[in-house]
């Protein structure tokens, strides 16, 4: 029987449902059923009580599925051929004897507030976390990109093999020729972003610019919100060598930000058609974005994610350089293609374009494909899966500490539950009360859970890494609570059915004539014991997870990253190429600007450099020596740098050797560099590289000889754990005025700074804005804030963790001296000393510690493995991080221990034996 | 216990019936019938009062065919191939206890009479 018409999920769904029924059960029936229902659905839908039919037929698939794994087991009552009625006996799970239970429930729990507030709270806590990491899980990994069919979108990068270079960018003819030749890409689109300043209609400002192909926003599927988006005229190249801005050329058009729009033209609808100004090159405003808009992409790609002025990028795509790449390729899969597909295409267009490229083909170049969406969660997904791994283990210690609650309470029940059986409860009906109560306890949890989770993300939000993307679509809405109510009950489940199994097994006879103590059996001391050791393996193993993150971080803390950035104060200033075209006159401009900063009191060093360490904006080009011009693959690839002169004074990077530049050099032809010692280290090894020569290829078409006249400390400029590419320094005066990052040293506030800087910019021209003022250590914060973040969940996480394992091991221990104060005080009547009695239960609770942590010291060296993303300088094995943490453990344990052995040492042998 | 001590053992120990097993034995008498046809009898004897999911029904029908009361049969000759239904047909002790509950009822309702227990609800 098909239903067209009906939901085809919904089928799915009840197929899933039946799984709730005994296999042979469902085996034999389950096609039928299935049918019966959608026949039904349909029925019910005509008469419009769709809802309740739903309703009812879940629950009947529960009760039913759960009653024929009962019947299967023989637990019920006369069997699984029973038809008649019973009366008070009846098995049946109507609502009615549901809601009889659920009343009991709630009185047996309010009567004893103690236990139900700490089962609540400690079960809240667990699943407060979970809940918290899950909507970041769900926001950052798991929610679609705010674009069109988003999975179809992929990341084009290009790779240099030979030089180890990947995510790289492309040049305008790669990508026309990715474009053009791909069959597997729908289409593609480039992308390129830069700051710049915007100048005209109020003080200038810098603003982030995104130079795209025409066809970039149809790509994603995000049209402007108001206006048109760009067309293939807009994008056509200009006449070969003229620039935009210049005489001749062809007029440029611009997509605004939904932001810049409303602060710049108060979102005046009137701003369409307007002129604006940009580096020198006036644009007129043809659309603006909606408000939502963000170029998402992967952090490698070093884009910005608000630009505020798109501009069609007039890109010359049959002339422009194949070695000068700056753009970042996005493409689009058939609706019937795969990845895998699309790589082996890609593979064959580099290798074609390598074939006719010399230079490339020595380099090794390549294209990687990759998922957009995996690209950009990349760097977070392994610290977001370890916390999510490490509320997992939280939310279990923490039913573990309530499972064992619930056994002691059920001991104490033991009575009570005897005379339920005896006046006709079943054994079913005994656990289904049971376990009604977990339930409660769980939902209540959950409750308190959700509370903590709402304070705890407005705390994390506080501290996420600022690449974290998505970030403001984190919250509690209704799947993060579908979330909770599911760890809610499968916390119930987990905590609840063994002490409920347990419980339902009271021998009538035992129960209600041992009038004394509660009679412990054997099988549940071993489960509890069991759960304890459990717990401390669990909460071992989240320890170790802080303990090595925080070595992490230690070790991060303290490297040096080759320059001081404690006073160093920086900002941007752009100069804009439209206003300042030439070398020279940019190159005048940067020296005049730098002779005022440095007369501004305060001032120690100032300078500028692009890129800035920590900035992630890429200028990567070859060096090599004599050999790389017979044999291009011999060149390899570094960092280049281009600085004014005083840089390494104003950074306070140490000058291994030699000199650094003068306002002199570059004034005559020699070309001179300084070098990082990585790279003296690879090309002269035990030599002084001083005088040394050797081959870079930056602004002109060839390579070119330059002459080493210093070696400076090694800058950590890609991320702080790892050195990175060696670096080559080149003056600015050599790219002709580029450098953007100015910074400053200065032992005064920065605060108290800008003005005199901004005072000094403006001397010089009062249209340069001075952008994204702050300290340098800043980035350094900033650079550090993954490792940060995770040590501090892990370490709250994990400090959560030994606590509960502590309580559920003093829990265990101060129930065992209860249990035998008798035998106690029998061993003291005898003339047993007070510290053999001590020994005897120190000894038992640190045996089950010590079997938890030997267990969890076990498990933890293959899980480790998975902070191995987030570890700095320290192995996921690391001796130091194991032993400490057993310490720790083994400390905090005895103290867990001592309390109630104290107390069993207090027995009154006369007041235990009269018991007894 | 309203149930006769004259019973047979094995017709007794299954008294009384649960409703749900006794719509299913009084819908079976007039003949074979697959579960969906079974589920409509039951619902259009009742007037729509007793609607059954397909988990109660089932795993009524499993329990009935273990204790022997029912019998799986083969479709009749008519039924399409692929609909691949189980039909189910009373066997003599299905028949003997569902008669048998039958009079336990009518018994009951013979007292209630007896008692003037429904006049007031008959004349409404």
């Amino acid at each position: 029987m098909s239903h067209p018409g009906s939901r085809p999920w919904l089928a799915r769904g009840y197929r899933m449902l039946l799984r709730v029924f005994e296999p042979e059960f469902r085996a034999r029936h389950g096609a039928e059923m299935e049918r019966l229902f959608l026949a039904r659905l349909r029925d019910a839908g005509r008469e419009g009580r769709r809802g309740a039919f739903l309703a009812g037929a879940i629950w009947d698939a529960v009760r039913s599925g759960i009653a024929t794994r009962l019947d299967a087991r023989g637990w019920t009552t006369g069997g699984g051929a029973r038809l008649h009625r019973t009366g008070e006996r009846r098995q049946g799970w109507t609502m009615d004897s549901v809601m009889n239970d659920l009343r009991y429930a709630l009185r047996t729990l309010t009567k004893n507030p103690g236990f139900t507030v700490v089962a609540v709270v400690t079960i809240g806590l667990g699943i407060g976390a979970n809940t918290a990491i899950f909507s970041v899980v769900r926001a950052v990994l798991m929610g679609p990109l705010p674009y069109a069919d988003a999975e179809r979108l992929v990341m084009v990068h290009g790779a240099m093999r030979t030089r180890g270079v990947t995510e790289f960018p492309m040049s305008p003819p790669d990508y026309r020729d990715i474009r053009d030749q791909s069959t597997v890409l729908e289409d593609a689109a480039a992308v390129f972003t830069f700051a710049q300043s915007l100048t005209g209609d109020g003080a200038p400002v810098q603003v982030q610019m995104g130079l795209v192909t025409h066809n970039f926003f149809d790509l994603l599927g995000v049209a402007p919100a108001l206006g048109r988006e760009f067309g293939p005229d807009d994008d056509r190249p200009n006449e070969q060598g003229i620039q935009p801005g210049q005489p001749g050329a062809l007029p440029s058009v611009a997509v605004l930000s939904h932001a810049l729009w409303q602060q710049r033209f108060g979102g005046d609808p009137q701003a369409l058609g307007r002129t604006i100004d940009v580096g020198g090159v006036s644009a007129e405003v043809v659309g603006v974005m909606p408000p939502a808009f963000e170029l998402l992409m992967p952090p490698g790609a070093a884009l910005a994610r608000d630009v505020e002025v798109w501009l069609a990028g007039r890109l010359d795509y049959d002339n422009a350089p194949r070695n000068n790449v700056f753009l970042r390729v996005v493409g689009r899969l058939r609706p019937d293609a795969t990845l895998e597909q699309a790589q082996a295409e890609l593979d064959r267009i580099a290798s074609g374009l390598a074939a006719e490229n010399e230079a490339m083909a020595a380099a090794g170049f390549a294209i990687d494909v990759e998922p957009l969406a995996a690209g950009i969660t990349a760097d977070v997904r392994p610290v977001l899966l370890a916390l999510f791994g490490a509320v997992g283990f939280v939310l279990l210690i923490a039913c573990a500490n309530v499972a064992n609650l619930l056994l002691v309470r059920a001991s104490a029940r033991e009575r009570e539950l005897a005379v339920r059986a005896a006046l006709g409860g079943s054994r079913v009906q005994l656990i289904r009360q049971m376990l009604l109560e977990s339930g409660l306890l769980a939902l209540a949890g959950a409750a308190v859970g959700v509370a903590l989770a709402a304070l705890g993300i407005e705390a994390l939000l506080a501290m996420v890494p600022a690449e974290l993307p998505r970030v403001d679509q984190v919250g509690i809405d209704g799947v993060v609570l579908g979330f909770t109510f599911a760890a809610a009950v499968g916390a119930a489940l987990v905590f609840g059915v063994v002490p409920a199994v347990q419980a339902s097994r009271v021998e009538l006879a035992d129960a209600l004539k041992d009038r004394g103590q509660a009679s412990t059996r054997g099988s549940t001391r071993t489960i509890r014991n069991a759960v304890v050791v459990g717990e401390v393996a669990l909460s071992t193993v989240l320890l170790i997870g802080a303990g090595l993150m925080l070595r992490s971080f230690v070790a991060l803390s303290s490297v040096d990253p080759g320059y001081d950035a404690e006073e160093v104060l920086t900002f941007d200033v752009s100069l804009p190429f439209g206003r300042y075209p030439s070398a020279g006159e940019r190159d005048r401009v940067m020296t005049e600007l730098r002779r005022r900063m440095a007369a501004v009191p305060g001032v120690e060093a100032v300078s500028a450099v692009f890129p800035l360490p920590l900035d992630d904006d890429i200028m990567n080009g070859r060096y090599g020596l004599e050999d790389a011009l017979s044999d291009p693959s011999a060149f390899r690839q570094a960092a280049y740098r281009t600085v004014r002169p005083g840089y390494f004074e104003a950074m306070g990077t140490p000058v291994l050797e030699g000199r650094t530049f003068t306002e002199a050099d570059h004034a005559d032809s020699t070309l001179v560099v300084v070098v990082d010692e990585l790279l003296a280290q690879k090309l002269w090894p035990g030599e002084s590289a001083v005088g040394k020569r050797m081959l870079i290829r930056a602004i002109t078409p060839e390579p070119e000889w330059v002459e080493v006249v210093g070696v400076v400390q090694h800058q950590r400029s890609e991320t702080l754990a790892a050195d990175g590419m060696e670096q080559v320094f080149f003056t600015d005066r050599y790219f002709g005025g580029f450098a953007s990052a100015w910074v400053v040293r200065a032992g005064l506030d920065a605060a108290l700074l800008a003005p005199a800087l901004r005072g000094a910019v403006d001397a010089v021209d009062p249209d340069l804005p001075l952008a994204s003022f702050r300290r340098l250590q800043s980035d350094v914060d900033r650079a550090m804030g993954p490792t940060t973040f995770a040590l501090t969940l892990i370490g709250l996480f994990g400090v959560i963790a030994l606590v509960l394992a502590s309580v559920g091991l003093y829990g265990v221990l101060a129930y065992v001296v209860r249990q035998r104060s008798a035998e106690i005080g029998v061993r003291m009547a005898f003339g047993a000393q007070a510290e053999s009695i001590l020994a005897l239960v120190v000894r038992q609770g640190l045996g089950l510690a010590g079997a938890g942590l030997v267990l969890g010291l076990v498990v933890a060296v293959p899980l480790s493995g998975v902070l191995e993303a987030m570890l700095v300088g320290v192995a996921p094995t690391d001796a130091v991080t194991f032993v400490g943490i057993s310490a720790v453990f083994a400390v905090v344990a005895l103290l867990a221990c001592w309390i109630p052995a104290r107390r069993a040492t207090r027995v009154d042998p006369v007041q235990a034996l009269r018991d007894a | 216990m309203t149930t006769d001590p004259t019973l047979p053992e094995d017709i007794r120990n299954h008294l009384p019936l649960t409703p749900v097993v006794f719509e299913i034995l009084l819908a079976l008498s007039d003949g074979e019938r697959h579960g969906y046809a079974l589920m409509q009898a039951v619902e259009e004897r009742t007037g729509g009062a007793v609607r059954l999911h397909a988990g109660t029904l089932y795993r009524a029908l499993a329990r009935l065919v273990e204790a022997g009361c029912l019998d799986e049969v083969d479709p009749p000759a008519a039924e399409e191939a692929d609909e691949r239904r189980r039909y189910y047909a009373l066997t003599s002790l299905g028949r003997r206890i569902g008669a048998a509950e039958a009079r336990r009822l009518e018994s009951q309702v013979g007292a209630a009479r007896a008692q003037g227990l429904l006049e007031g609800l008959e004349r409404a």
